[in-house]
């Protein structure tokens, strides 16, 4: 599904003529088969994010292959990372990064607009999921009269909604409270197991660790592990 | 993304921020308004002056100078050339001719024209015929008026002194013979140039009245002789000239290139409305200019507008960014939004400039009349602003070039915005 080999990126800090170079990923290389729930766990600064963001085009490396169900992707221009990402993978962001002005519907149904698919079809799909999430009775309302936990939910459709492959999740509940943090948790492996959908989940917190399949774990640019979970 | 999902999607934003929308259409408006009317001006006194020049019967004709009458060898070449109706040899009697009715007398112009070629010509008489032998004549429309008796001149002399007095003028157009002229005779003595002194009278039979001239302050008081008078004044001094009739406006340029060539000195309107149309193009274009910066300052609300919107939502475009939109897409949408600014701008625009073109029209005639003058100038056909679909296409596509072009540089400065950056700001 995905394979990451000898990934390597490197920041430039400080003032023009006196950056200073910090390595944040130093080859990191894993495998990922459909259907995994994998965790990358790790300390702020430890670059897992980098490498979440690398993965999903946002940036690109220095060095290194990205082989997503076999397409190189490493290479790619932003036009063709964009392209890639509405196909391929559906985003879970810490701060949900919804739209304000658009209701709840009109966010999950976001990613099908840009996918050029028809009202009345993006109307049943939409529907669907709002079903699936249990956010139906909310459907018309704006991300800011939400709790956190529902904005999540909304966060979840929307990566969802065009059926993409691999979800990839950045600190999922960072914002949550622990109550919260369970429920998203539970949808989380809830809708791994009905959909086999893939999930790469960035976070620091030990307990969203727990519901992976692996865990992988990141230090200072390294990426150790691997292993499966013990049941 | 479908079309109308881009359209709504534009829609929403521009309804989200309606009165920094609102005042960036008007500043578009404005501009293209300020572009289109100050354009009309140019637009509108051209179609004036050349209006006046088509409305001349004289449009389809050509002049030629020289200080003889034309030979006959020159009327034929002349009259066989294609488009070419007639050619009409005239004179002008040199000095006034004096006339007496009865009691009264009157001094006027006179000329001799070639009755045979004036035949084929429209008639140009209100009444009766045209001179058929050398002592028949035609009289203008307001010949009478120069018959004056002395009740008549001290009546004249009294009402011009008292519109002097009242700082206006008379015309005299209450005096004068008022009965039917057609088949009078009139005595009529012309001006010997050799003795200094004017001729023996001899009796003319008016057979015919010519047209009232178009414009109403003219006084037609002329007489038309037949060119068969110079057979009995053979000495009479004359000042020839030649008119050359064509069939339409649209040839009169070639037939008078051709007897250019030939070396004839001739002399057209249409010339003097070539030189009309290329001195407006020239003032238009550069009314338009001075429009144009109109518009240009109406850009720069249009480009802080775009600016402000990319700022304000660049985490909203980092979000679509993330989720799969494509930079070209982005930059549409933007693109789109500072076409429909203009596109509103100079829709309002193009209204608002027929109805200041409209009112410009009707009530400039009277402000004009108050300020300058007590004419009544509301009576003639003047056209201060004119609005032609020309106009409105040049204006229309200036006015939305420019708003697209101002939004070009936001809408490129969306697209650079990095996916990172734009998550990490904050609402």
């Amino acid at each position: 599904m995905i394979t990451v080999d000898a990934l390597h990126h490197t920041f430039s800090i400080g003032k023009k003529g006196h950056e200073k170079k910090v390595e944040v990923l130093k080859g990191i290389s894993f495998h990922i088969e459909r259907g995994e729930i994998i965790a990358i766990v790790g300390k702020s600064g430890s670059g897992k994010s980098t490498l979440l963001q690398i993965i999903a085009g946002f940036m690109k490396p220095d060095s290194g292959s990205i082989l997503v169900n076999n397409t190189e992707i490493a290479g790619y221009n932003e036009k063709q990372s964009a392209a890639f990402r509405l196909d391929n993978f559906g985003f879970i962001f810490q701060n949900f990064q919804l739209l304000p002005a658009q209701t709840v519907f009109e966010n999950i149904e976001l990613p099908l607009k840009l996918k050029g698919v028809n009202r009345d079809l993006r109307a049943q799909k939409v529907t669907e999921l709002l079903n699936k999430v249990g956010l139906t009775e909310v459907a018309d309302h704006y991300p800011n009269e939400l709790s956190g936990g529902q904005q999540q939910r909304v966060s979840i459709a929307r990566a969802m909604i065009t059926n993409p492959p691999i979800i990839l999740a950045d600190e999922p509940t960072g914002s949550l409270d622990s109550q919260t943090e369970q429920e998203i948790l539970a949808l989380i492996r809830k809708l791994n197991k009905e959909e086999n959908l893939t999930f790469v989940i960035i976070t620091h917190d030990e307990e969203v660790a727990t519901i992976s399949d692996r865990q992988f774990r990141m230090t200072d640019g390294v990426l150790v592990g691997g292993m499966s979970r013990v049941i | 993304m479908l079309f109308k999902d881009q359209l709504q999607f534009v829609l929403q934003h521009m309804k989200k921020n309606k009165l920094r929308v609102t005042m960036t259409v008007l500043a578009a408006m404005i501009g293209c308004a300020f572009l289109i009317v100050l354009a009309s001006i140019g637009f509108g006194i051209q179609h004036t002056l050349k209006s006046e020049l088509l409305n001349d019967d004289a449009i389809t004709q050509i002049e030629l100078w020289g200080d003889e009458t034309l030979a006959e060898e020159d009327v034929a070449y002349i009259e066989g050339i294609d488009h070419v109706n007639v050619v009409l040899n005239r004179a002008e009697i040199n000095g006034m001719v004096k006339s007496s009715l009865d009691d009264r007398t009157g001094e006027t112009n006179a000329s001799i024209a070639d009755m045979t070629a004036q035949n084929k010509l429209p008639s140009s008489l209100s009444e009766g015929r045209l001179p058929e032998n050398a002592n028949e004549i035609v009289v203008g429309y307001h010949y009478g008026q120069s018959l004056l008796n002395e009740a008549d001149l001290a009546e004249l002399e009294r009402k011009s002194r008292e519109a002097e007095e009242a700082g206006s003028y008379y015309d005299g157009s209450e005096e004068g013979y008022k009965d039917a002229l057609l088949n009078k005779e009139v005595n009529i003595q012309l001006y010997d140039e050799n003795t200094q002194e004017y001729m023996e009278p001899a009796a003319f039979t008016i057979v015919g009245i010519l047209k009232e001239p178009s414009y109403d302050w003219y006084r037609d008081t002329s007489i038309q002789f037949s060119d068969s008078l110079l057979v009995s004044y053979p000495d009479l001094i004359t000042y020839p000239s030649t008119t050359i009739y064509v069939d339409s406006m649209e040839n009169v340029m070639p037939v008078l290139e051709l007897l250019k060539e030939q070396n004839y000195q001739v002399y057209s309107q249409v010339e003097q409305l070539e030189e009309l149309d290329l001195f407006f193009l020239i003032f238009k274009i550069g009314l338009v200019f001075i429009g144009t910066i109109a518009v240009l300052i109406a850009s720069i609300g249009i480009f802080n507008t775009m600016t402000m919107a990319v700022t304000e939502r660049t985490r909203e475009i980092g979000v679509l960014k993330a989720i799969g939109a494509s930079p070209s897409l982005i930059q549409r949408l933007f693109l789109m939004e500072s076409t429909f600014i203009g596109l509103l701008g100079t829709g309002l625009a193009i209204i608002v400039s027929y109805a200041v073109s409209f009112a410009a029209n009707a009530i400039l005639p009277y402000v004009v009349s108050f300020a300058f003058s007590d004419e009544d100038l509301s009576s003639y056909d003047i056209t201060f602003s004119l609005i032609p679909w020309s106009l409105v296409v040049i204006a229309g596509g200036i006015s939305l070039a420019v708003a697209i072009l101002s939004g070009l540089r936001p809408a490129r400065n969306a697209t650079k915005i990095e996916v990172i950056q734009a998550l990490r700001q904050e609402l």
